[in-house]
This record gives C-alpha cells, sequence and structure tokens, in this order.
C-alpha cells in the first residue's frame, strides 16, 4: 500500500512509534485534527498526538524565519565550506535516506544515527561472529519458551506481549503453554498486571549479570564443570533449571533490547546470549529476538548498509567508504572536533534534539522542535508517514513497511531537501 | 534520432546468426528495421568486425534483499580490500562477494550485462529487494518469489485445497510481491528445519504436514504451468552439498512429472559418494537425465577458488554447513512463517580434494551437456564466486588447453577423479550468446530482449575480438542500454536507471479473503501492507514495473 489519498478513516496504518511497527492502526481525523486513535499504545498516541499538535512552519536561519529557497541556499552553502561534515541523527524513511547517502556521497561526511550506541552493540557480534535470530510472526506462532533479558523492553515495546508473546491465537504453540522467564532487575513480587498474568518466572539479577548468566547456561547445557551456583543459591538452581528448560524447549526465543544495555562493552554481554542461542541448535531449536527499530535506526542503518556495502558509522571523506564503528561514533567525533559541521537529522521526534557543539549546525528536523540555542540553519521536514508517504523497517530487519500520509502538508520530505541540496553543491561544483 | 552500428559481426542465436557482419539500427531505444537509404542518420558508429551481441541477462545472482545485507554487515573486511571511488558520474562503495548495490549495478554494466534477475526474494522481503534492486543502477531486474516452505501452501496442500486454490495463492504472490518467476528452496526443508528436522529428501514427510518435497515441486510447477507463467519453477534442490545428493536431484526431476522446471546451481546437487574420500562426481548422470527430458532446464552455480560467501534461503543446509565457515562466522535466521536465510562465508581452496573437485563438477556439467538453450551461465552470485568471474568462466569453457593447465594445478586426487581432462569441447561465441542471452530471456519470457531483431530494446554490448575470451568480455568496447551509449572500453559513461520486470498471471480475487483471514490471525503484518502496488514500485521503491504476458493458452 503506497497511500497518498487522505481519507477521514485510515486503517491499517503503520505506527513508527517503536520497532515493533504495528500496522493495525485506525485513525480518525477531522480538519486535519487526529479525532480518534485505535489499537494505538501509549508511544503511538504520543506520537500521532505530538504531529498532529504541529502546526506547519518555515525555515530558519539562526532562529529567524527566512524562504525555503534562503535557507537551502544557505544550507549548501554551509555544506560546500565544510572540510568534514557529520551527517548525525538520521531519523527518517527509506527516501529519506537514499537522498541522505547521496549528499553524504558528495560532501565526504561521517555517519552515524542517534541510537548508534545501541544499534552498534548488536551490530558488532554481527562483525564478529554472526547471529541467529527469529522475526516477529515466526516468534508469535512457534515460540514455547521466551527468556526476556532486562526489563525496559515493556516500556520500549508496549505491545509487545499482546502481539509477539502472548497473541490470540498461534499455529504450532499454543500461548496459554508458553512458559516466560525474566533475567533483569525485576521484582517478583511488583510485576506489571500484563506480565503477571504470564506466571513468569522471575530470576532477578542486574544487568551486568546477563553476560556471567548466558556464560553459566551454555557450560550447564554443554555439561561443563561450571558452578552456577557462584551467582547466589537462589539465582544458580533457577539457572540449573532454565538451562534444563532450554534444552528440553522445542523452539526457544532468547529477547533484549541492546538500547538498554548501557554499560561498557555491553556487546560482549550480547555476544554471550547469541552463543547461547547458536549452541542450543546443535540438538534443539532456538533463536534470538533482538527488540529494536527506534527512531528509525534499523531502515538508515539498513539503506546504509546496501548503498555503502558498510552500515552506520562510516565515513567518504576520502571519496570511498570507510567503515569503524569505534572511531565514527558521532559523540567522539564532536568532541574530538573532527567535525567542522553538524546536519542532524531528526524527522520522527520533536525531542531529539541536535548535541551542543562549536561546529556550525544545519537541522532538518520534526517541525514541532523548539530550540534553546537556534542552530545556524533548521529547516523543518514533513514527519513520514503523517505528511508523506514513506518506508520503514521493522525492528526485526526483515520487513519494511509502508508509511501512508495523513494530511495535507506544505512541509518538504527529507528526500526532497536532501536532493534539492545535492543539486545545489552540484550547480556550485559546476557540473 | 536514428543510430546505427555499422559493419559489426553479430551474434544472435534467436535469430540464427552467427558472426555475421550486418548493420543494426536503433530508433527511440528500440532496435528498428533497416530504414530506407533516405532517412539520415543521426549517429554512426563504424564497428569494423568488433563482436556484436545483445546485453547480457543474468538468470540466477543474489544481488538484493535481506541476505545480501547481512553478508555485507558481517564482511566488513570484503568492503575493506575492494573500494570503488567516487567519480564525477558514479558513486562510491566497494565489495567483492557481497558488493554494495551501486558497484554491484556498475559492475554487471562494465560487463556488457543489461538485465539481472535476484532468485530468491521471500515475499515479506520483497519491498526490501526490490529497493536494492532500485539502487543497482544501469540494470533492469526481477525476481522469483520463494514459496514451498511458507507455512500458508503447507497448511493449504496439507488440507488438501484444489489444485486451482493454490494457483490462485501462487498469482497472488507474484502480484504481492511485484516477482517474474517462483522459486522454491529445499522444498519443505526450509520450515522442517523450524520443527528442528536436519534432513529432509524427496520422499521424506514434512514433519508437522503429512506432504514431501515431492509433492510441493510436483503442486508448484503444476501450479505455475496452469498460469501460463513463462519462467519454470526455478527449484533449489533438495540436499545442496550433501555426498551423493545427485539421487534427491534426480528424484526432484521426476517430481515434475514431465512439466517445465529449471533446477538451479545444479553443480552443488551433483555429488556422488564414491571413492576413499566418499565424495565424487555424478555429473554424467545428471547430464544424462537433463539431455533426455527436455522439460528440464539447469544453471550451474560454477565454484571459483578464493574469499567468497554464501548467502541462501536454505538455512538447514546452512546451518548444517556452518562449520566450513571461514572467517569462522555465520548467521541464520527463520523469517516470518514464510522462509528463512543462512549467512556463510567460504573459501574454496584449490588444493582441497572437495573444493576442487567441486570446480572440475561444475565444468563437467557445462562440457557434457548438448543443448545450450538449456544451461546457463551462473556461479550462483555469490555463492560459488562474484559475478565478476564470469569473463574467466568463459575463457574455461572456450580454451581447452587453458582450462587443462588450470586442472594440472589443483588437488590431484580431485583431478585424477574428474574426467574432465578428458573433454575436448569448447564452446563458441555463438553458444556462449545463447547461454549469456538468448536462453535466459527465452526461458523468462521476456520477449524484448536477449536478441536483437526489430523491436527488441536497444541493450547492446559490442566486444573488441581478441584470442583470450576473458579479456574481451571483462571490457566491452560499448554497452548500450535502451539504445543510449553507457558504458565505453569499460567504464561508465552514463548512469542510468532500470526497471523492474513482472508477470501478471491471471486469477481469482476471492483468495484474498481467506488469505488476509489467515493474515490477521497468524501474522504481524496486514495483507494489505504486505502487498506491493505498482505506484509503490514506481513513486516509492523507484524501479517501475514492466509486464511481460503469460500464456493462458497453455492451461490444460
Amino acid at each position: 500500500m503506497w497511500n497518498t489519498r487522505i481519507e477521514t478513516v485510515m486503517s491499517e496504518v503503520t505506527c513508527p512509534g517503536c520497532g515493533l511497527s504495528c500496522d493495525d492502526l485506525r485513525l480518525e481525523m477531522d480538519n486535519g485534527q487526529l479525532k480518534s486513535l485505535e489499537n494505538g499504545c501509549a508511544l503511538a498516541r504520543s506520537h500521532y498526538s505530538s504531529a498532529f499538535d504541529t502546526a506547519s512552519k518555515g525555515a530558519e536561519i539562526k532562529g529567524k524565519g527566512v524562504s525555503l529557497e534562503a535557507a537551502l541556499d544557505y544550507g549548501a552553502e554551509l555544506l560546500s565550506s565544510a572540510h568534514n561534515p557529520l551527517f548525525a541523527g538520521l531519523a527518517t524513511d527509506v527516501n529519506g535516506m537514499r537522498a541522505t547517502l547521496e549528499l553524504a556521497d558528495r560532501c565526504g561526511a561521517s555517519l552515524d544515527h542517534m541510537n548508534g550506541d545501541a544499534l552498534f552493540r548488536n551490530i558488532r557480534v554481527m562483525q564478529d561472529s554472526g547471529w541467529f535470530t527469529t522475526t516477529f510472526t515466526e516468534a508469535r506462532n512457534r515460540a514455547d519458551l521466551i527468556v526476556l533479558g532486562g526489563k525496559q523492553w515493556i516500556d520500549r515495546f508496549p505491545r509487545l506481549i499482546e502481539r509477539i508473546l502472548h497473541p490470540a491465537e498461534s499455529l504450532f504453540s499454543p500461548p496459554d503453554d508458553r512458559q516466560f522467564v525474566l533475567l533483569g532487575p525485576w521484582d517478583a513480587a511488583a510485576l506489571p498486571d500484563e506480565l503477571q498474568r504470564l506466571s513468569p518466572q522471575v530470576i532477578p539479577m542486574q544487568l551486568e549479570q546477563l553476560s556471567d548468566t548466558a556464560s553459566l547456561l551454555r557450560g550447564l547445557i554443554a555439561g561443563r564443570p561450571v558452578n552456577a551456583r557462584s551467582l547466589g543459591n537462589s539465582v544458580g538452581s533457577q539457572l540449573e533449571e532454565l538451562a534444563g528448560q532450554l534444552k528440553a524447549a522445542r523452539y526457544s526465543v532468547v529477547s533484549w533490547s541492546a538500547a538498554e544495555l548501557d554499560f561498557p562493552h555491553a556487546e560482549l554481554t550480547i555476544q554471550n546470549l547469541v552463543d547461547l542461542v547458536k549452541d542450543l541448535n546443535r540438538t534443539t531449536r532456538s533463536a534470538a529476538l533482538p527488540l529494536a527499530g527506534t527512531l528509525a535506526d534499523t531502515t538508515s542503518n539498513q539503506v546504509c548498509t546496501w548503498q555503502l556495502g558498510y552500515p552506520l558509522r562510516t565515513g567518504l571523506q576520502r571519496g570511498y567508504p570507510e567503515h569503524d564503528p569505534i572511531l565514527n561514533r558521532y559523540q567522539d567525533l564532536l568532541k574530538r572536533q573532527e567535525a567542522d559541521l553538524l546536519l542532524w537529522l531528526s524527522s520522527l521526534s520533536p525531542q531529539a534534539h541536535p548535541p551542543a557543539t562549536d561546529a556550525p549546525t544545519i537541522v532538518l528536523g520534526h517541525p514541532g522542535m523548539a530550540f534553546d540555542n537556534a542552530p545556524d540553519l533548521y529547516i523543518p521536514t514533513g514527519i513520514p508517514g503523517v505528511d508523506h508517504p514513506g518506508h520503514w523497517y521493522r525492528g526485526d530487519s526483515v520487513c519494511p513497511l509502508p508509511l501512508g500520509q495523513l494530511r495535507e502538508s506544505a512541509l518538504p520530505a527529507v528526500s526532497q531537501v536532501m536532493t534539492a541540496l545535492n543539486d545545489k553543491l552540484q550547480h556550485f561544483a559546476g557540473l | 534520432m536514428l543510430i546505427k552500428l555499422a559493419g559489426g559481426k553479430v551474434y544472435d542465436p534467436a535469430n540464427n546468426i552467427d558472426g555475421e557482419i550486418r548493420d543494426i539500427y536503433i530508433r527511440d531505444g528500440a532496435i528498428v528495421d533497416t530504414p530506407p537509404a533516405s532517412e539520415p542518420v543521426h549517429r554512426s558508429y563504424p564497428l569494423d568486425g568488433k563482436i556484436v551481441m545483445a546485453g547480457a541477462i543474468d538468470l540466477h545472482t543474489h544481488i538484493g534483499g535481506g541476505k545480501v545485507n547481512i553478508a555485507r554487515t558481517m564482511l566488513p573486511e570484503d568492503q575493506r580490500g575492494h573500494t570503488r571511488e567516487r567519480t564525477a558520474l558514479t558513486r562510491s562503495g566497494g565489495g567483492h562477494a557481497a558488493p554494495s548495490t551501486l558497484t554491484a549495478g556498475y559492475r554487471y554494466a562494465e560487463m556488457g550485462y543489461t538485465t539481472c534477475f535476484e532468485p530468491a526474494i521471500l515475499p515479506v522481503n520483497a519491498r526490501q529487494a526490490h529497493m536494492e534492486m532500485a539502487d543497482t543502477p544501469m540494470l533492469d531486474t526481477g525476481g522469483y518469489a520463494m514459496l514451498g516452505s511458507d507455512e500458508l501452501l503447507l497448511q493449504l496442500m496439507a488440507e488438501g485445497a484444489e489444485q486451482e486454490t493454490i494457483n490462485d495463492y501462487v498469482a497472488w504472490t507474484l502480484h504481492a510481491s511485484q516477482c517474474i518467476g517462483i522459486k522454491v528452496v529445499n522444498p519443505g526443508g526450509i520450515s522442517a528445519f523450524k520443527f528442528n528436522t536436519r534432513e529432509l529428501d524427496v520422499d521424506d514427510s514434512h514433519p508437522y504436514y503429512p506432504i514431501t518435497p515431492r509433492d510441493i515441486v510436483r503442486t508448484l510447477s503444476r501450479a505455475l504451468t496452469d498460469l501460463g507463467v513463462p519462467h519454470p519453477l526455478h527449484v533449489h534442490a533438495s540436499n545442496l552439498g550433501v555426498p551423493g545428493n545427485f539421487s534427491s536431484t534426480l528424484a526432484t526431476m521426476d517430481a515434475a512429472e514431465g512439466l517445465p522446471i529449471h533446477l538451479t546451481h545444479i553443480q552443488f546437487h551433483s555429488y556422488g559418494a564414491e571413492g576413499d574420500r566418499k565424495f565424487s562426481s555424478s555429473a554424467a548422470q545428471i547430464v544424462e537425465a537433463v539431455n533426455r527430458q527436455p522439460n528440464i532446464s539447469m544453471d550451474i552455480g560454477q565454484i571459483m577458488f578464493g574469499q567468497t560467501i554464501t548467502v541462501s534461503g536454505d538455512t538447514m543446509r546452512q546451518h548444517a554447513n556452518h562449520g566450513h565457515a571461514h572467517p569462522n562466522k555465520w548467521t541464520c535466521m527463520d523469517i516470518e512463517c514464510d522462509a528463512g536465510c543462512g549467512v556463510v562465508p567460504f573459501r574454496y581452496r584449490d588444493q582441497n580434494f572437495v573444493n576442487a573437485l567441486q570446480w572440475a563438477i561444475g565444468l563437467e556439467l557445462f562440457l557434457m551437456m548438448d543443448d545450450p538453450w538449456r544451461v546457463f551461465l551462473t556461479t550462483d552470485h555469490p555463492n560459488g564466486a562474484p559475478f565478476t568471474s564470469y569473463p574467466h568462466l568463459i575463457r574455461l569453457l572456450m580454451d581447452r588447453s587453458f582450462r587443462n593447465d588450470l586442472l594440472a594445478q589443483i588437488n590431484p586426487d580431485a583431478a585424477a577423479s574428474s574426467h574432465l581432462g578428458s573433454l575436448d569441447r569448447e564452446y563458441s561465441l555463438y553458444e556462449i550468446a545463447i547461454m549469456t542471452r538468448a536462453a535466459p530471456a527465452r526461458i523468462l519470457g521476456l520477449a524484448d530482449r536477449g536478441h536483437l531483431r526489430p523491436g527488441a530494446i536497444a541493450d547492446i554490448t559490442v566486444y573488441h575480438p581478441a584470442d583470450n575470451p576473458e579479456k574481451m568480455f571483462e571490457k566491452p568496447m560499448l554497452v548500450f542500454k535502451d539504445g543510449q551509449v553507457v558504458v565505453e572500453e569499460g567504464r561508465i559513461t552514463r548512469p542510468v536507471k532500470g526497471s523492474t520486470q513482472v508477470v501478471r498471471p491471471e486469477y481469482d480475487r476471492g483468495i484474498e479473503k481467506r488469505l488476509s483471514r489467515w493474515f490477521d490471525r497468524y501474522h504481524s503484518i496486514k495483507l494489505q501492507n504486505f502487498r506491493i502496488s505498482d505506484d509503490e514500485m514506481a513513486e516509492g521503491i523507484g524501479s517501475p514495473v514492466s509486464i511481460h504476458p503469460c500464456d493462458r493458452k497453455r492451461t490444460a
């Protein structure tokens, strides 16, 4: 569905509020205002209400209103005088990212997403060892044992239980027979109701202990002489039991949200979880379900990977792509003053502001953004899925879904702004 | 504007033209009849005996979709070693086994290819495959939708659904995923692996549904025949890479019951289990069977020595082979009750007995096959080798002494157990033109390309004649895409974008009700959002569709 026809009631709308990308939303509009929203969670409500609360507005140079043409001229001037521009944020749709990469190639820019830290906790595991994963529909129909690391998933992916973990129906694994195991800083006596209803086993632990936990489980499953009680007697005996459950499960699913694992070298924790899954597949079936996709991190990374051959955190300064997942972290490029221009792309959230920097800053962003310190240039852009149609990836990386258009809008799409800037730079170059 | 290619030596097997000196005229992107002498020629290319062929067509190359992006992610070293700098006309990129989309398009064009087909599109991932191919410049593209391990088809078959219902589902899938053919990969096996089954031969029952791979091949080939889809069922047979698998391959041929099927990367399916090492060539048995059964065609999936990465929907076999990963990393994925994928880097070594024999088996198959119209030149890019090795492969086929020199360098036990050295055949330019142009167009139902008859789109490649075919094929003098020169002396001179080739068999849209109900109950995507429209292809994905006809007359 590539929807550019706007009706009063739009159904089967895909929501970019989180990486679950539920595509069963029903929105009713009245005179360009949102009247009702069905099937949406709290994140969806917040996404659509901030979108519909925002009136269209014009571009600004240092906080002063200018025409779009003047803004594009100024943007092209800033870009052409920069030696090492940094394109970061990158919360946009597929076509926005395509046009961004074309401009980045011309300008020799470096690229990183606002969620780069979380994204690369997972990607570095793929680069080092690969992994074994599953997707939403597969887990929904097949999982009989679900192990969830951490606790933020319940807020970050609000409809995960309803849509995947415990759906109304399933092809191969009756939802009521499923076993759930929670590894993380949970208080078993104070679980949220919807989680309590699943009667999960809770193995309380700090996030930093997940890595050791996965290692111990691997040892127990392989029959090596490991001492699970090193994590405490109670946790130890639960892990011994869990090792047995994992071996006996027909299709276990191990899940985490890398954004929550916000501590040094958390990629090694993910590595251990992935290796646990790989080990289990020697005798039974198991798969990982990394939860991601927030603010288009999966989307912009996918497009970058096919067009440049590398994931994000790639630079084009030398006329060809060079990738380094550590050196090209946008926060560090700015801190080391290695970027002399920041182009911040944030078309999905009015809150995702650019980092403070001395470098000249261009923001292509959500029309609802308000700045304490006005950037050198702000071009409000259309919200994909509201102001213009687009494509967006779910967090399981496999399913790019169409985002329809919900209202008439004068706001340019990120792809249009990037293409216009590219044309101007091409003109400067005399080509 | 009238363009004349004057005095080229033309190889156009679709029109039985074998190296004749001819003039070719182009107007508005198409080849036209010789115009009256009074009509002015706006641009003339004096070719003086240069070799002229239609633009080449690759009917099996993994250039788009999630599995390729996984391969790119897993092998930054593959990009690092093969960078491609930005120029005034072309974008930067790189990669060898898993090139970036832009680099893949440029390289294909630089070798004289103008149309390529991605053979393994998961319907649920079709948008991505088409988006990647839209970002693969210079080429027209298309793809085959994977069915046969999707739970919906297996469930329909297990419930004893009418063939007519299956046909509607197959046709709906072609429409929804904007594909030109149907591929089956390890029939039923990707699903079976999700139930922890590690082997599934042609007559083994699926662990959950009371059906066999044989049933799946028969049912799908029947569906495509009934629907009049030109391309036969594209089959990646059971037991890929397993010693002794030639018997599964023969059984798969048998399963088609005389209906057209295409066996892909058949080199990986032509293994015996004889000899001290329980690994041998069964190329002779396979070729004998293909020669005898005119309903069967094949592409080879030739391997070349060196580093590559294997990408496949066959999770069962990819997982089984992960111990061979080089470098030691691998990814598998179960996908949406639709299919799966497995990505395993691999280094083929000429001194390794198995790899050396695989190389020899591929060449045996090429050289023993009588009919060049039913065998296609592929390396199953990147699974056997990157597509950039095609010029080298063509030389191996055309130059017996070169081939024998290389045969003398591989693992001696492998060389001794192959009768490659006794095969004298050398392919002619005419036969190469069949394998890489005329035959792929014919088997895909592309009437508008693969030949140089008036009415064809003017996709034309001009080569400098050379004694060494590798040199000739790796750097064409000129490549025309839709009548415009896009490559000169092996370099891109005009970047262009292509279109997506599809078929649209007729079907009863009532099937959507049933599918929609199934999606609502079990899937995490709505049917409406699963389907890709023509507007979406043109405006959103960036590659408009070009529809090729189906032949309903084939309906029994």
